[in-house]
């Protein structure tokens, strides 16, 4: 069986952490969201994959190349304009002969989940679960095991069970996405709700995780969950005088200097420098060619690659993007904030900063919690940032 | 990168063995073996290329096989570390990918009870635990081995008192079994397989299988049966391998982000090279040939400006036959491949001269690692496309980790700038990435100027050898005519050949040589040759003087080139894919120039 699995788009509500890269590549537990999907195709031995590209796609491409590092085969199709999904399903019609799986490369799913669909019998199939905020999705009812109908994002959803955007189809429904979008229809829901109207389309609840990421806080809520289910192999050197508790992963080639302590689930990337006397608290990921100076401590953060953090620095439930570089004695520590993403407001406890790419933090700044530090933005010493600072910002 | 193949059926396994390797060849590799079960298991191996081994095989007409091919990535290439391996009484043959992370403790125990190991590999291990829980059932055997073994493993295994079978596992490295009618394949990669069928059965994690001619059976690590569909394989190979890419050259274009992760890993608190740079020379001098002597120009500037040593570049096919002077410079020899005859002929006289020698090569194992007194390896990764782009960027790396070691043991470098220095290296993947990232408005004007019949190429400083690799990138993948000038020489001569049909790319960062360069623009302007300048972001002077600027994140002086190069390289992708020019593999050029 092969899957079809959506990548093109840009997550615009990701604030500045798809400045230059596409939402599926966001890494949490150090790993491209993107790749905790491949691995549950691929765990249920769907080895032929579909990637419909379009945004940046070079860095999906030069990050899977052919699949063969995944255990998989990877085509790739361009998505040239972002219509919808079932658009973007179409757009890789001639390369699917027999059924095939629908997934969403922004959105975490565990193995459980894909088997669980799998499993379930004939196509078509919906893989449905139960959300905190069904108002943001399709909210699937359901009457015995099959769909009745889905309703895009209602203001007072009839129940708790959405669309999680994982499909089980077979070719027929090729000819059927044809005249829906002649009709301008580009959504699977469209496509879901014809099918359910002409014959059973199955709902499958699943035990399994699927986790979507629709803010940028909510990547700490993936990073911690992914996090449990690391293994703590360690490469690199660690000094003497290092702490080191509960699942910590170290990847090869970096340095942990004395004095440092970790308590896990923590994942440290490849060729870091970290401490001496840095302290990691749960649950973190820190990136690839990351360098943590001197007294600085860490919680329940990620920290993307290539990243410079001077020394006495306190970072707590925060989302720093690749490249940023921090002087010294930054302040980032988390309260429940307001935080503002594309207008919307949002209350979130505990939220601390969100720092896009490649920004630079000078001596002794304080970002307040919940505020928004847009990509390539330049932070003077001794600011103090509230609030939304839009890309390439200069804050003097 | 280690590639395995194995065969069970009714034909001679050794044709399909060999034909099955060469089809992981261009991922490059250096030995290769093969094991065949016949009067017992007979096994021949080399260091090398398959067509060496193939030369000197014996004709072993058994219908039960293994093969394999060695990447090393730790440890010399060398016959002895050659897969596959014997046991002690060579009844039995294992090939591995991987690496056995418990390997040192198990070879004690191993030695302690009276196995004699014939090699340095963490393999050999693996082969005889196999053999000493071997009670009649080989899947048994590798399945309790396996247990004892920590790491990450794809092997095959065959046993000369079972002669109808193989037996493969796998945890981490992958592994797929192909089927056929009375035959059965198992490979590390589908590419090996695809000539013999498209019907295969992929192993995951922890799982161990058993071939015969006519069955095959998965079993999980606590031997309890596995049921699996097999899987039609509906792709061609040329297409899968560049990974949604239209071009290799573009796809390595794109890794060079990884590429320099790569270079600088585990590098940054210390170099491999402890105490060579210390003493025993006065000078330094860097020797190549094409887009690496373009890399070792830039490494003049870097040594002499960060180690402060006098350093000096000649073409590594002049240096063989120039007369000896009397100085005994450090000699660096830089090569992609490292099989560079010109370089390896260099590496020899340098020796000769009785010179210390350095290699910088892409390619562990390669022929310039044996000419050479120490090597640092590029860690690029392999390069399919002919035009060299990863491994150039790559290079200039290692230069400049060569300078901070060379500065720091010497004495000229004070730690302090150093550690600012490293800081700086660590910035370089996102410097690159944010040029890649402008790729869409880099691609316009490659299109633009892709008619030109002759182009300029203009830097001062670390920027001319810039310039010149530039200049060679056009040359060699879109067949556009294109020199390389340091600006100051402009009015020496090219002036002459400037008009409004001869597009100059000038390479104008915000370093010392920024009003320099901008008054030699003005010499081009005069004559209507249109202007593409290379910039320092914010720089809004330079965009009123010339008509297309590309800009690069500010860096020190000495740190632009790499972005630069990256410009470069893809302006010239651009151009010459406007062209329609076979791009991956240019008329009349080869990616390694084993000749003189």
């Amino acid at each position: 069986m092969k899957a079809v699995v959506l990548a093109a788009g840009e997550g615009a509500r990701m604030g500045p952490f798809t400045a230059s890269e596409p939402k599926v590549m966001i890494p949490v537990g150090n790993k491209p969201i993107l790749e905790h999907v491949v691995e549950a195709l691929v765990e249920n031995g769907i080895h032929d994959l579909v990637f419909v590209v379009g945004y940046r796609r070079e860095r999906i491409q030069s990050h899977f190349e052919d699949g063969r590092k995944f255990n998989a085969h990877i085509e790739y199709t361009v998505q040239s304009k972002q219509l919808g999904t079932m658009h973007a399903v179409w757009e890789a019609r001639e390369l699917v002969r027999g059924p095939f799986l629908v997934a969403n490369g922004s959105s975490l799913v565990d193995a459980q989940a894909v088997a669980d669909l799998l499993g379930s019998g004939t196509a078509p199939a919906l893989l449905i679960a139960e959300s905190e905020a069904p108002e943001k999705y399709g909210v699937v009812s359901v009457s015995g095991h099959y769909v009745e109908r889905i309703t895009e994002k209602p203001r007072q959803p009839e129940g708790n069970l959405v669309n999680t955007g994982v499909y089980a189809f077979d070719p027929s429904v090729i000819p059927i996405m044809e005249s829906l979008l002649g009709e301008g229809h580009y959504d699977l829901p469209s496509l879901l709700s014809a099918l359910a109207a002409k014959t059973r389309v199955r709902a499958v609840r699943t035990k399994g995780t699927w986790m979507d990421a629709l803010y940028p806080w909510d990547l700490l809520k993936l990073n911690a969950h992914v996090l449990n289910g690391i293994g703590d192999l360690q490469s690199g050197t660690i000094e003497k005088d290092v702490t080191l508790r509960g699942k910590v992963a170290i990847g090869e080639g970096s340095r942990i200097r004395s004095g440092t302590y970790v308590l896990g689930p923590a994942v440290i990337g490849r060729g870091c420098e970290i401490g001496p006397n840095v302290v990691v608290y749960p649950s973190t990921s820190i990136g690839d060619n990351v360098k943590l100076q001197a007294f600085t401590v860490l919680e329940n953060s990620v920290v993307m690659d290539d990243v410079l953090v001077g020394p006495h620095s306190a970072i707590s439930n925060s989302v720093i993007a690749s490249g940023v570089r921090v002087a010294s004695n930054l302040m980032a520590s988390a309260d429940k904030a307001n935080a503002q993403v594309e207008g919307e407001w949002h209350v979130v406890d505990p939220l601390g900063a969100l720092v896009g790419e490649d920004t630079e933090i000078r001596d002794g700044v304080v970002i307040e919690p919940g505020s928004v530090v847009g990509a390539r933005c330049h932070i003077g010493p001794l600011s103090r940032v509230r609030g939304n600072v839009p890309n390439g910002t200069n804050v003097m | 990168m280690c590639g395995i193949i194995g065969y069970v059926g009714y034909r001679q396994a050794l044709p399909i063995l060999i034909d099955s390797l060469k089809r992981l060849e261009y991922r490059g590799y250096d030995s290769a073996g093969v094991a065949v079960v016949e009067d017992g298991v007979k096994i021949a191996k080399d260091k090398g290329y398959i067509a060496n081994l193939e030369a000197t095989l014996p004709k072993f007409t058994g219908v039960v096989g293994l093969g394999h091919t060695r990447w090393a990535t730790h440890g010399p290439p060398s016959k002895e570390n050659s897969h596959p391996f014997y046991d002690c009484k060579e009844k039995i043959a294992l090939a591995h990918n991987g690496i056995i992370e418990n390997y040192a403790d198990l070879r004690d125990e191993l030695k302690g009870r009276g196995h004699t190991f014939r090699s340095q590999t963490d393999t050999e291990t693996i082969v005889h635990l196999v053999e000493e829980l071997y009670d009649g059932n080989l899947e048994d055997a590798v399945r309790k081995a396996l247990g004892r073994c920590t790491g990450t493993f794809a092997v095959t295994v065959v046993h000369a008192d079972e002669p109808d079978k193989l037996v493969a596992a796998r945890n981490f490295s992958p592994l797929v079994v192909g089927l056929g009618s009375d035959e059965n394949y198992v490979a590390s990669d589908i590419p090996a397989l695809l000539k013999y069928t498209d019907r295969v059965l992929y192993i995951m994690d922890r799982e161990l299988v058993v071939l015969r001619p006519r069955s095959v059976q998965i079993l999980d690590f606590e031997g309890r049966p596995v049921t699996r569909e097999p899987q039609r394989i509906s792709w061609s190979l040329e297409d899968a391998e560049r990974g949604g890419f239209e071009h290799f050259m573009l796809k390595e274009i794109h890794e060079q982000p990884q590429a320099i992760h790569n270079t600088l890993l585990g590098r940054m608190t210390e170099v491999d090279a402890n105490g060579f740079f210390q003493n025993g020379f006065t000078g330094v001098k860097l020797l190549a040939c094409g887009t690496s002597h373009h890399a070792s120009l830039m490494g003049k500037y870097i040594l002499e400006e960060i180690a402060k040593v006098p350093t000096t570049v000649e073409l590594a096919s002049e240096y063989r036959y120039a007369p000896i002077p009397t100085e005994r410079p450090l000699v660096l020899l830089v090569s992609q491949s490292g099989e560079t005859a010109d370089t390896l002929g260099a590496a020899r006289e340098a020796k000769r001269r009785g010179c210390k020698t350095l290699g910088i090569t892409n390619v562990v194992g390669s022929s310039l690692t044996r000419e050479t007194d120490r090597t640092m390896y590029t860690r690029a990764g392999l390069e399919i496309g002919v035009a060299a782009t990863k491994t150039f960027t790559a290079q200039v790396v290692a230069l400049f980790l060569v300078a901070i070691r060379m500065g720091l043991e010497r004495g000229t470098l004070d730690p302090e700038d150093a550690n600012r220095l490293r800081d700086e290296l660590r910035a370089l993947p996102r410097h690159v990435q944010s040029v890649l990232n402008r790729a869409e408005d880099i691609e316009a004007l490659g299109r633009t100027l892709a008619g030109a019949r002759d182009m300029f190429f203009l830097g001062r400083g670390i920027e001319y050898p810039a310039a010149m690799e530039g200049a060679l990138k056009m040359k060699e993948i879109s067949y556009i005519h294109a020199e390389a000038y340091a600006a100051g020489e402009l009015k020496h001569g090219p002036l002459a050949l400037l008009t409004p049909e001869t597009p100059t790319v000038a390479v104008v960062p915000r370093d010392r040589n920024y009003e320099k360069m901008m008054s030699n623009i003005g010499e081009v302007n005069a004559r209507g040759s249109p202007v593409l300048a290379i910039g320092t972001e914010g720089d809004k002077d330079l965009a009123r003087f010339v008509d297309h600027v590309v800009y690069v994140p500010k860096v020190r002086d000495i740190l632009y080139p790499i972005s630069v190069s990256v410009v470069l390289q893809l302006f010239a992708y651009f151009a010459a894919r406007k062209r329609g020019c076979t791009i991956d593999k240019p008329r009349n050029l080869a990616k390694t120039v084993t000749v003189e």
